[in-house]
């Protein structure tokens, strides 16, 4: 037995010295992949720069799913007053990734980010694919805009738009009974023609969100009016355009927009950022949540769903 | 008292039966000579660090092997000995269904030991990874070789515990198997059609 003991203790003897191999192998082959081999980032401390990202539609209650959803106007204020009240926030970045959205929802944004100007923290903005109508509007608070080269801006103008169903409601013999306490109660109603008033009315809505757009741009951009106007005809353009015309300072990608923000605030060019990206179990969740919603790459147009609601005045680059 | 209890080496006894006797294991057990209830709960820990050395090795290596040879070691030591535990627990239970006198702590022990054949895969893959000849392949193929073998020291040392044959002793052994099987099966079910509805609605 004492024999066959001694083989038992031979045999742990090995196992263990090939745990030590397998350690100290494991081991080389992280310092050759990874240097020190040990290393731990932790979250990122001291001040910074930090980040809020707008994208899709801009609409002040997003579209929400059990899994996440298209931050609404709210969320992005309630980013931008987390960062204000952080002592660490020494500039921010918005990155901007939109077509534009609803007028009430885009101008309590830029509100928003005029008021943070005006307490002289650096708003830097980041144009990604678009950043059009609403989207450039919001873009106009902050003290310098970067967009891409391929980045699709501009499109400064309100649109407001309702389909007339009337002709198809005539093939299928449907008629809609309305009982109204006005005359323009059902302005802008699918089943039926507009009426001169009634687009009268709706233009001067326009007019109005229209003049202000352009106050609030040609405020942002410190241009006139006049300067503006011109330009400021619905059209889209490109990052080259942008910047010949002025509603861009300067051609660059987000990290650019990083350094510029670094740079205005007088931070060090290491200096940490805020973002606010998904972990990966939430990106995970996000992406499960949009396969079962539906929802696409693409963004998708809640007026589509909502024939009720399908009147409303919009800084919208229609795409 | 525990230095020369160790000196002696009767604990060696144990592991070697457990490779090589099983019957004669569960008599070692049954006598209680030496105490091996503690001693069983060492199987766990040595097969834990062994089968994370074993995926490191397999595995891309990164810094994070530190977290898993530490903090991962004792989290997976701690499964193993639960999951040893609730297997001894439905194997005496499924004893008891064949009429024979309940024995959780023999069965946790014999269920511990029989673990050990598991720590051949660390010397076994290696050589497979160091000639770079189908490493995964030879893991997953000496993973279910050295679990049959587990499987074969429990049944057997079922069947001396119980004095039954092979296999009763068998149908003692994949009881919890089946039990847990069954019940996560329509678990998992249940837990999906909740849950898709949850999301489609």
């Amino acid at each position: 037995m004492d024999r066959n003991r001694k083989l038992l203790i031979s045999i742990l003897a090995l196992l263990v010295l090939s745990s030590v191999i397998a350690i100290v192998d494991i081991s080389m082959n992280m310092q050759q992949k990874h240097g020190m081999g040990i290393s731990l980032t932790g979250p990122p401390v001291g001040p910074g720069v930090g980040v809020v990202r707008i994208e899709g539609p801009i609409q002040l209650n997003g579209i929400q799913s059990p899994f996440g959803g298209m931050p609404s106007a709210e969320q992005v204020i309630r980013r931008l007053n987390e960062l204000e009240q952080n002592g660490d926030i020494r500039a921010i970045v918005v990155r901007i990734n939109s077509p534009g959205g609803t007028v009430g929802a885009t101008q309590e944004i830029y509100e928003k980010l005029w008021r943070l100007r005006k307490k002289n923290i650096p708003i830097i903005a980041s144009m990604g694919e678009i950043a059009a109508s609403g989207g450039y509007y919001i873009a106009s608070a902050c003290n310098v805009i970067v967009a891409n080269h391929g980045t699709i801006t501009g499109s400064i103008g309100v649109i407001a738009m309702s389909p007339n169903l009337r002709g198809l409601f005539e093939k299928l013999g449907i008629s809609m009974t309305v009982i109204k306490s006005g005359r323009y109660k059902d302005i802008l109603s699918a089943f039926r023609e507009i009426s001169p008033e009634e687009r009268q009315l709706i233009q001067e809505i326009i007019d109005s969100s229209y003049r202000k757009f352009l106050k609030d741009v040609a405020r942002g951009r410190q241009m006139s009016e006049s300067d503006l106007e011109p330009i400021a005809d619905g059209r889209v353009m490109g990052g080259e355009s942008a910047l010949k015309y002025k509603l861009v300072d300067a051609l660059g990608t987000f990290e650019d927009a990083l350094d510029k923000a670094r740079q205005l605030s007088k931070l060090s060019e290491d200096a940490p950022v805020y973002d606010e990206t998904r972990t990966p179990f939430e990106q995970l969740l996000f992406d499960i949540g949009g396969r079962f919603t539906g929802q696409g790459i693409t963004v998708p147009d809640p007026r589509g769903l909502q024939f009720e609601n399908s009147y409303r005045v919009e800084y919208r680059c229609v795409q | 008292m525990i230095l020369n209890e160790l000196k002696s080496l009767r604990w060696a006894d144990l592991l070697l039966y457990s490779l090589l006797d099983p019957r004669s294991l569960y008599r070692q057990i049954n006598r209680n000579e030496p105490k091996a209830f503690t001693l069983s709960f060492v199987m766990p820990a040595i097969v834990a660090i062994v089968e994370i050395l074993t995926l490191s090795l397999l595995g891309k290596q990164t810094p994070f092997f530190y977290y898993k040879v530490t903090y991962g070691w004792i989290l997976l030591f701690l499964c193993q000995a639960l999951a040893s535990m609730i297997a001894a627990s439905l194997m005496d239970m499924a004893s008891q269904f064949f009429g024979w006198k309940g024995n959780i702590r023999e069965f946790i022990i014999l269920i511990n030991f029989s673990l050990f054949p598991r720590v051949f895969i660390l010397p076994l893959v290696y050589i497979f990874r160091v000639f770079n000849f189908a490493p995964l392949f030879f893991h997953a193929f000496f993973s279910l070789g050295l679990l049959v073998w587990s499987a074969l020291v429990v049944i057997q040392g079922v069947s001396e515990m119980h004095s039954c044959n092979f296999g009763k002793a068998t149908l003692v052994f994949l009881f919890p198997a089946i039990l847990i099987g069954t019940t996560l099966f329509f678990m998992m079910i249940l837990l999906a059609i909740c849950g898709i509805g949850y999301i489609s609605i």
